[in-house]
């Protein structure tokens, strides 16, 4: 009883995942996981989609979840990499163009689903596909030669930890900090569990649908600066199949799609699951075919675990 | 034709049935009644295959049945009829009357033709001859769908009928309808079970009555011979509420409505004053409701005005009601007014999120002294709701909106599905608040409940409000006549 009540706590339960994966790896391949580089470049790999992540948390925990954010990383870096190329527009001014724009799209998806009732997967996809034609649009065949400051916002290194890697323990120190000790992010909780009562207590629900939009756009307006930065050039395919990707991390980090569950940490620990797995496959050898085939079994295992000790609790 | 014996079941933390043994015959109307929460519809449920007894044995025929889930029952021949709607809105009344057993043509697909003939025959034989097979069922009033629901569940020719409270959402006329009905299917050796609470149904239409009180079985009656009053006693037990009514009305208005019109209700006027407690009496559908909702900033108001003491107020959301020091407890506290998955101390503090930092330590303190302020029985203030009985998650909701300290509350139906140690805890806590100068809208169906708390009684019938009678003139009889709309004013 306690121990199944203990792992009813997904950030506990995949905290102890992660730590027996981590064993496991070290004992198998001690020369070729355990090294510094190996780790920096695990959290490298996963530091961007966790910044999304933790974006579709917020959202998730609120009932909601977001497929535009994909194409809205791809369009925030097109927009960036288009004025600074051929508008020799500053980088400055570039970014917060990228990420302005990003936001103007978070809060059109807002608007449309709480003020419209437009259902968020159907307004979401729709919006996916108008923004990737965008980012296509902007950035064309890819666009390069970037001015050295942009590419060193994603490029440069702090004690032995690429940039990105330190924008994401920002983005989640900062993220899990709002949403348990402001009453601002707590109503997300309320709204997911039970939006009518939500309403009804005095939280205004369609209000705070759109920052929920507004906020997981700004964070993927971020991710796609952060990526054109670090990969020296803003592609149209960047991002593609990111959303679902990142749906897959928040709901084994915790969220329900229901809504009402779920913890900023457990969008990182979730991605940070996702990442060791793919590590795994690759020290190991394993065909890259399996990455997918094996995620995919492991989140219905992990979202079949958790119904099946809540029913057993519940008899 | 049907026997319980020894029914028990137990949910987290509530006994809803002990020890049930009864009889259903062939041919034989049997009344069932019961406070709320007396276990009728966990009973049914069983019966029906919904959920499963702890305990003891169902006897179908003389022979020992399991009935597993709801496609047993069926093939057994028990129909159920339920409060809460059961129907697809989407979908024809044909389609809906025979959701599983539709007739096919020879290639395995749905006949529909076929489909529509048996339904016109259907609703032909239940002399429903407004209803079209084809009509799709967003169309039809309240009234109409229960007569769908009634007709889906003949649909399956049921040896055993059950009927939730069939009579709650339809009128008088469509109420005879249901009668001769049922009286047809009594000649035809159906065992009709009949949940209500009202009395002159049971008078009407049933032979024998059993009364179920806080899941024990109180006895059957004959139903013709055995007088209401006595019916009545073994519902409500002993313990009828002692309390007394007492004024804290003073002459200070705290809330003034002015011609006030909008979906559901039309052109109504009342004040209320500080310390007072306003009745609101009505059938479902009366507009109650909507102009609770109304004064507490969830409906729109399409004509009138709101006076907060002096000010003029406008409400355009349920927040700008809650800075104006109103509140309401819906009537539905499951989906409205509660976060089943949340903690007590969340479920609290629900109602101040409006700005700052959140303290968890905070939480759990100004929780607990709520808690025990209003008794409510829980191990712990990080107890999940879901898991309180129905007294206590209604104390819950109070407790919410006491933290806000409001100059007004609305409370609709505050003790439906509530026993009578909270009932009598809730009261108290009303009567406190108006002894401290709050005012209260109280909106009830339980008329004793009314009479006991009301200082005035407001009684609307259609949209309208009817006339505000003072508590030494409300009587049952009175609110009754003027709510089903027989009177339109006191003489």
């Amino acid at each position: 009883m306690q121990i199944s009540k203990y792992f009813q706590e997904r950030v506990a339960s995949l905290s102890a995942a992660i730590l027996l994966l981590c064993i496991v790896m070290t004992i198998i391949f001690p020369t070729q996981f355990a090294t510094a580089e190996n780790f920096s470049q695990v959290l490298l790999n996963l530091s961007i989609d966790t910044i999304v992540a933790v974006g579709m948390m917020v959202l998730m925990i609120a009932g909601m979840f977001d497929l535009s954010v994909g194409s809205i990383v791809a369009f925030s870096g097109g927009l960036a990499g288009y004025l600074m190329y051929y508008h020799d527009v500053n980088f400055i001014l570039a970014i917060a163009a990228g990420i302005s724009g990003s936001v103007i799209i978070g809060y059109i998806n807002g608007v449309l689903i709480a003020k419209a009732g437009i259902n968020p997967m159907i307004q979401t996809l729709a919006m996916m596909g108008i923004v990737r034609g965008f980012a296509l649009m902007l950035s064309g065949a890819g666009i390069q030669n970037f001015p050295y400051e942009f590419i060193y916002i994603g490029q440069s290194k702090l004690f032995g930890l690429q940039a990105p890697v330190w924008y994401m323990i920002i983005v989640v120190l900062l993220f899990s900090f709002l949403a348990s000790r402001t009453k601002f992010f707590r109503r997300y909780y309320f709204i997911g569990g039970n939006e009518r009562a939500a309403r009804l207590s005095g939280i205004r629900v369609d209000k705070m649908k759109i920052w929920a939009f507004v906020i997981s756009a700004l964070l993927a307006g971020i991710a796609g600066i952060l990526l054109s930065s670090r990969l020296g050039a803003a592609l149209s395919t960047s991002g593609r199949g990111m959303e679902l990707r990142v749906i897959t991390a928040v709901i084994l980090g915790g969220a329900s799609l229901s809504g009402g569950y779920g913890k900023i940490t457990g969008a990182f620990l979730g991605a940070l699951f996702m990442a060791l797995i793919n590590n795994m496959l690759i020290i190991g050898r394993v065909s890259g075919y399996w990455q997918e085939i094996i995620l995919g079994f492991i989140l219905i295992v992990a979202v079949g675990l958790d119904q099946w000790l809540l029913r057993r609790t519940e008899k | 034709m049907l026997q319980l014996k020894n029914i028990s079941k137990s949910f987290p933390g509530v006994k809803a049935l002990e020890d049930i043994s009864m009889q259903f015959n062939a041919g034989e109307v049997h009344a069932l009644c019961g406070e709320n929460g007396a276990g009728k519809s966990t009973l049914m449920n069983i019966i029906a295959g919904n959920i499963k007894a702890d305990a003891g044995n169902l006897l179908w025929n003389n022979k020992e049945v399991i009935i597993e889930d709801v496609a047993t029952a069926q093939e057994l021949g028990i129909s159920i009829v339920y409060q809460e709607r059961s129907l697809a809105d989407a979908l024809t009344v044909a389609e809906n009357i025979f959701p599983v057993n539709q007739p096919l043509n020879r290639f395995g697909l749905i006949d529909y033709t076929q489909l529509y003939l048996q339904t016109q025959q259907l609703l032909d034989e239940l002399q429903l001859t407004n209803l079209s097979p084809k009509t799709k069922v967003d169309k039809l009033s309240p009234a109409q769908k229960q007569l769908v629901e009634i007709a889906k569940a003949l649909a399956q020719n049921p040896s055993l009928l059950i009927l939730d409270e069939p009579t709650a959402s339809i009128t008088n006329q469509e109420t005879e309808t249901l009668f001769s009905i049922i009286k047809q299917l009594k000649q035809k050796g159906v065992a009709i079970i009949y949940i209500t609470h009202r009395m002159a149904e049971i008078k009407a239409i049933a032979d024998i009555v059993s009364v179920l009180k806080d899941g024990c079985y109180q006895g059957s009656f004959v139903a013709a011979s055995t007088p209401t009053e006595e019916i009545v006693t073994k519902m409500v037990g002993r313990e009828l509420l002692e309390a007394q009514y007492e004024s804290h009305r003073q002459e200070h208005i705290a809330l003034e409505i002015k011609n006030l019109s909008g979906k559901g209700f039309n052109n109504i006027s009342f004040t209320l004053s500080k310390g007072e407690i306003l009745g609101i009496a009505g059938l479902q559908g009366s507009g109650r409701t909507a102009l609770a909702l109304a004064i507490f900033g969830d409906n729109n108001i399409t004509a009138g005005k709101l006076f907060k003491g002096s000010n003029n107020i406008h409400l355009h959301h349920p927040a700008d009601a809650v800075a104006s020091g109103i509140a309401y407890i819906p009537d539905e506290r499951k989906t409205q007014g509660l976060f089943m998955e949340r903690s007590v101390a969340e479920n609290i503090i629900a109602t101040k999120l409006n700005k700052g930092f959140y303290s968890h330590k905070d939480t759990i303190i100004i929780s607990a002294i709520l808690k025990n302020k209003l008794a409510i029985r829980t191990p712990s203030v990080k107890q999940v709701v879901q898991k309180l009985s129905g007294g206590n998650q209604q104390k819950v909701v109070l407790a919410k909106w006491l933290y806000t300290n409001p100059d007004v509350l609305i409370i609709n139906e505050p003790t439906h599905g509530v026993d009578v140690g909270a009932k009598a805890d809730i009261y108290t806590e009303l009567k406190k608040m108006t002894a401290a100068g709050k005012s209260i809208l109280l909106i009830s169906s339980e008329l004793p409940e009314l009479l006991l708390l009301s200082d005035r009684i407001a009684v609307m019938y259609n949209g309208e409000m009817q006339s505000i009678l003072q508590h030494s003139e409300a009587t049952e009889e009175i609110i009754t006549s003027l709510a089903s709309g027989i009177k339109t004013t006191l003489n």
